[in-house]
């Protein structure tokens, strides 16, 4: 017995020491001269911003040798799960991308980031070149935690010129013009509408979204949002909803498109079966690699039509600064100093003007060389350039919130009721607040 | 006495390792996921106790019962569609020549097959547009028959049990074959003298013979359906609009896309408690027979 004892004792030991160590690398660098720097970013594709923000990377590991940049290249789809996690654990990377929006307040909240506001100080003319709007994401009680280093503008309306001579259709302006054209090209045996709402945010965030703030105005949804005096059960709301149920009851959707993906609806359109696409500037830089130059001069790009009775502004789109580096709060000292670095490196106007010429829309004032570019870019980054801005809406609500929304969407798609969908989105936002 | 005490000692040494790695990753886990169950928590920050408010609202929530009946729905389907499919291909594949052997493979190479890739592959199979099944069903003629299978609540909840039938088929498969291959000569020999053949045989001999795994089949069959998750979520994530919500991806959407933590750790300690409950009462339905 007292043998089987000893042995128990030998084991529990052993499965100790593996337990013990592990956590203690910033205590063991003491030796080493390198400064150790993480950072995790979403730019894992092969598209052309991705490689060049890992080219960026890799360039300032070069020109760095004294510091040693560990960089992980998470795919979009598993980013914000794996941040979250890692957060969770306390055990967050130096610097790492972020969203703006709730996703970025939570971490603030919870004290995870610290400002990076001396960058801005030391460079004004950096600063001031960023659009209207751009930085105030990331502004928490005058410190600046980011810059953001993308513009998220995720309501375009695509359309195929082709289609619309073909047919004697001109582009829609207005609601009423909306719907008699998306009669129209029914009558033809065309789709009107591509959409792919298998994941079930493209609904609310590149179409409703707009729809929702021509019809309520975007004072009443940061209202709603906040439980101040609005509620997502008001009148207002309903009736955007309703539009919305008037795209699906004119048969707008192709049959499906809440088992096709985004891609798949890209290509739907571009292989011209349907005659229109709302859908974001991201649609841009996917198009531009997949489909041939004349399929892509035969695109035309313009803003979601108005709604005349609406509370909202008609030539909105819905977008806003995109994400930005921040940098953990338990970076100090040499790190630190490296940190910043780097993050000027990946957000300077080289870097915007960089990340521009790979179709990818940014906050920062630019003249972009219509040499360079996509033309489909051009016309886009100039069109963000004299439209106002709407909110995306699963940036601002709750993650909650954004998912009653979007399941509420798909409720309508299926033909259910509007306002049990209403009630259901205002029960999640007020419950989870 | 002495020998006895001896060898059970050795007993518990040689079984401590893998008990305790057991109770490590999966006992204490159970635990913990309970405990986790009684707190709001967003994943970042601080988490507050909450009591049980988490379970009332899994227990009041019409989606996780919607989520329980359509489990209920891939439980039936698997045995009520593996288990026939699995016990008919083992009696018509017992021998052992080419053609057979063939056939075998051809019935167990899904389960070789990553389940995301099963996934993605009936996804575009029940694709509207492009899919094969509304292609053959328009080339046939029957134009009136296509639907948007994930798509369309009233059908996709039986869509998505088709390849989590079609996936697991060939493990069952190759159990009841080692099965009926375990039945003594001897009594079938017996059985023959008697002159069971048939229909007879195969009521009166095989399957008597064959019973005590066929209640684990289903068993395997009824927990392994409990825990479907990578089909469901890969074809449809649960959409549209829920209706497709299987007990574990209304789990996982709620920890990981909507960040409850503490909700989604209530949700696993009912889905634990459900199996339970449903093992329970598998067993105690085939009791009768032994």
């Amino acid at each position: 017995m007292k043998k089987l004892l000893a042995m128990m004792f030998v084991l529990l030991l052993a499965l100790a020491a593996c337990g013990g160590d592990g956590d203690n690398e910033e205590a063991a660098s003491g030796d080493s001269e390198k400064v150790k720097l993480s950072i995790w970013h979403n730019f894992a594709g092969d598209d052309l911003r991705a490689r060049s923000v890992r080219d960026m990377i890799a360039q300032f590991q070069e020109d760095n040798p004294e510091i040693e940049v560990d960089e992980q290249a998470i795919p979009v789809d598993g980013y914000r799960q794996r941040i979250s996690t890692v957060a969770a654990a306390d055990e967050l990377p130096d610097i790492f991308l972020t969203y703006a929006g709730s996703f970025t307040d939570e971490f603030h909240k919870s004290d995870l980031i610290q400002p990076i506001t001396p960058l801005f100080d030391d460079n004004p003319e950096w600063k001031d070149s960023f659009l209207k709007g751009a930085l105030d994401p990331y502004n928490y009680d005058g410190e600046l935690y980011s810059a953001p280093v993308a513009m998220s503008a995720t309501s375009f309306m695509y359309y195929n010129k082709q289609l619309f001579e073909e047919n004697n259709v001109e582009v829609p302006k207005t609601w009423d013009e909306f719907i008699s054209v998306i009669d129209t090209f029914n009558s033809k045996g065309i789709t009107p509408l591509a959409m792919g709402n298998k994941a079930p945010w493209v609904a609310q965030s590149t179409t409703f979204g707009a729809i929702a703030d021509r019809v309520t105005g975007t004072e009443w949804f940061m209202n709603a949002v906040n439980e101040d005096g609005a509620s997502f059960t008001d009148p207002v709301f309903i009736d955007a909803l309703n539009h919305f149920k008037e795209l699906v009851e004119h048969d707008a959707y192709p049959e499906g498109a809440n088992s096709m993906d985004n891609t798949q609806a890209e290509q739907y359109f571009a292989q011209g079966k349907a005659a229109m696409m709302i859908n974001g500037s991201w649609t841009i830089s996917s198009l531009s690699a997949s489909v041939s130059e004349d399929v892509l001069k035969n695109i035309g790009i313009t803003t979601v039509p108005a709604i005349e009775d609406g509370k909202g502004a008609g030539n909105t789109i819905t977008g806003g600064p995109g994400g930005g580096y921040l940098l953990s709060s338990k970076t100090e000292g040499a790190a630190k100093d490296a940190a910043l670095d780097l993050i000027y490196t990946l957000s300077n106007e080289e870097a915007q003007n960089t990340i521009a010429e790979s179709n990818s829309m940014v906050m920062y004032d630019l003249e972009l060389d219509q040499e360079t570019v996509n033309p489909l870019f051009y016309e886009a980054f100039n069109l963000v350039k004299s439209a106002e801005f709407a909110p995306v809406y699963d940036l601002h609500l709750t993650s909650a919130g954004g998912e009653a929304v979007n399941n509420g969407l798909q409720e309508i798609m299926l033909g259910g009721d509007v306002e049990k969908v209403a009630q259901d989105i205002e029960k999640a936002q007020a419950a989870n607040k | 006495m002495q020998s006895s005490s001896k060898l059970r000692g050795l007993l518990v040494i040689t079984l401590l390792p893998a008990l305790l790695l057991y109770s490590f990753f999966v006992i204490i886990p159970i635990f913990w996921s309970s405990y986790y169950g009684f707190f709001e928590w967003s994943g970042l920050g601080d988490a507050t106790f909450i009591g049980f408010q988490n379970y009332l609202e899994v227990v009041q929530s019409p989606i996780f019962w919607r989520s329980f009946k359509n489990n209920l729905i891939i439980v039936g389907a698997s045995v009520l569609g593996q288990v026939p499919i699995a016990l008919g291909l083992a009696l018509l594949l017992r021998k052992s020549n080419m053609f057979q052997r063939f056939v075998r493979s051809a019935v167990f190479l899904p389960m070789v097959i990553s389940t995301v890739v099963v996934g993605l592959i009936w996804g575009y199979i029940f694709d509207p547009e492009l899919g094969v099944i509304n292609a053959v069903l328009r080339s046939v003629g029957l134009e009136s028959w296509t639907r948007a299978w994930l798509a369309d609540p009233e059908v996709n909840m039986y869509a998505v049990a088709v390849p989590i039938i079609w996936n697991y088929i060939g493990p069952y498969l190759i159990i009841f074959i080692a099965a009926i291959q375990n039945i003594p000569g001897e009594i079938e020999e017996a059985a023959l003298l008697d002159g069971a053949t048939g229909w007879r045989k195969l009521v009166y001999i095989i399957l008597p013979n064959m019973w005590g795994t066929i209640k684990v089949v289903i068993i395997l069959c009824i927990s392994g359906s409990l825990k479907a998750f990578d089909q469901v979520f890969v074809m449809t994530g649960g959409g549209p609009a829920q209706s497709t919500e299987i007990l574990a991806t209304y789990m996982y959407n709620n920890t990981f896309l909507v960040y409850r933590y503490g909700f989604g750790s209530a949700i696993s300690t009912m889905i634990i408690i459900l199996s339970l409950i449903l093992i329970l009462i598998s067993q105690v339905l085939m009791r009768r027979k032994d």
